[in-house]
């Protein structure tokens, strides 16, 4: 049985670190969490824990936390539309606004790298080697960063919206029916760790950001912030592409709202 | 839809149609190369066919070869196998497979690999 106070110090602690909100009512939410961790730190109730939180918390046990309440769930070229959009659309109008310059993307919540991979791929396939461009790609989950940067991947991750003809060739076979990222793919990527809540965002920096499927974990105070940031974040004429489904409401963020390829997208006006 | 599904092993055949008849295809089953030749010709609706490669008789890749050779069917091939080696894979393709599913695998890999041949 887990006490009221366990659940709100958890959420409270989750909330602050992530900016993922566990109202009282979801509570139940954090019972799985709640059980690893117990599991992990070896304690056989729950109160054990909370008082191991409360005495001597770690910081590996504040980041094995962010770890598993970060929702990772993620697969090669989700949702399809907006590979669409950047290769068709995105990047050409990019082009006139900026001829002959470097296009910087960022991947702000890259989780464990099918995003960013399945951008390089869509431009790999597009533009071959005459575009020039840079990722950087970032999460807040150092589990997932791992996973991303080592670039390995097990046989069900690449059957997951990767189609083979794509995965035999910009993957090799390596032990334990795993595939690895080849190096002319993840050579363009950067990946780092960031927190969109308290980092320090750049300043009109990046021609594409990619924040998709995040924000609709986040509450009307701190999406307006985060998007307010990513607004700066973009160049102007830039463009950021969210999830399918997510959009401005709530906020007061003047980003012109476009459908590309039949995605919908978000542009900052061109000055 | 009607998906012939070529697969020497029972227990796989069993599974899969089982997946397969869950989704509302109508499964077709053929235990070899030989055996999916006979049901091509005894069905001409066929919409997808899932092929495993080991098999007796007319293993998966000379069904591929077969075909090519002789154009029995025009619907999209899926190569659904554990040989996952890259150059097997290029293989397949190079004979005619439109995807591959590596074994093992789930569901949902089942289901998105159909609708991507299957829509094109």
């Amino acid at each position: 049985m887990i006490s009221q106070e366990i659940y709100k110090y958890f959420a409270d602690f989750v909330f602050k670190k992530t900016g993922i909100f566990y109202p009282e009512k979801d509570f139940y939410r954090l019972d799985s969490r709640i059980n690893t961790m117990m599991k992990e730190f070896r304690c056989d109730t729950p109160d054990d824990l909370y008082q191991m939180f409360l005495t001597k918390k770690t910081e590996q046990m504040e980041r094995f936390l962010i770890d598993i309440c970060t929702n990772n769930e993620t697969y090669f070229f989700r949702d399809n539309k907006p590979f669409d959009a950047l290769v068709n659309d995105i990047i050409p109008q990019l082009q006139e606004i900026y001829p002959n310059q470097t296009i910087q993307m960022w991947s702000c919540a890259s989780s464990t790298g099918q995003e960013p991979l399945s951008i390089m791929m869509s431009l790999k396939e597009k533009f071959g080697d005459s575009l020039n461009f840079s990722l950087k790609a970032t999460d807040i989950s150092s589990k997932a960063l791992k996973k991303a940067t080592d670039g390995v991947y097990s046989n069900l991750d690449v059957q997951r919206g990767l189609p083979v003809q794509l995965l035999v060739k910009y993957f090799e076979s390596v032990e334990n029916s795993q595939w690895k990222v080849k190096s002319e793919l993840s050579k363009h990527v950067s990946y780092s760790s960031f927190n969109l809540l308290t980092d320090i965002f750049e300043r009109n920096k990046f021609h594409v950001v990619f924040c998709r499927n995040v924000l609709i974990y986040q509450n009307p105070e701190n999406k307006q912030e985060i998007l307010s940031n990513i607004y700066h974040a973009l160049k102007p004429g830039g463009f950021l592409v969210m999830g399918a489904g997510e959009s401005l409401i709530g906020t007061n963020i003047q980003l012109e709202q476009k459908s590309l390829s039949g995605c919908m997208v978000f542009q900052r006006p061109k000055e | 839809m009607k998906v012939l599904l070529v697969d020497d092993s029972n227990s796989i055949a069993m599974v899969v149609g089982q997946m397969l008849q869950d989704l509302g295809h109508e499964v077709v089953r053929a235990k070899d190369g030989k055996d999916a030749i006979a049901k091509v010709n005894e069905n001409s609706d066929i919409g997808v066919v899932l092929l495993d490669w080991n098999m007796p008789e007319m293993d998966g890749l000379e069904f591929l070869e077969y075909n090519q050779k002789n154009k029995i069917l025009s619907c999209p091939i899926i190569m659904m196998t554990t040989e996952n080696k890259p150059e097997k894979i290029v293989k397949a393709l190079q004979n005619g497979a439109s995807e591959y599913i590596m074994k093992p695998f789930t569901q949902d890999i089942l289901v998105s690999k159909i609708d991507t041949v299957v829509k094109g």
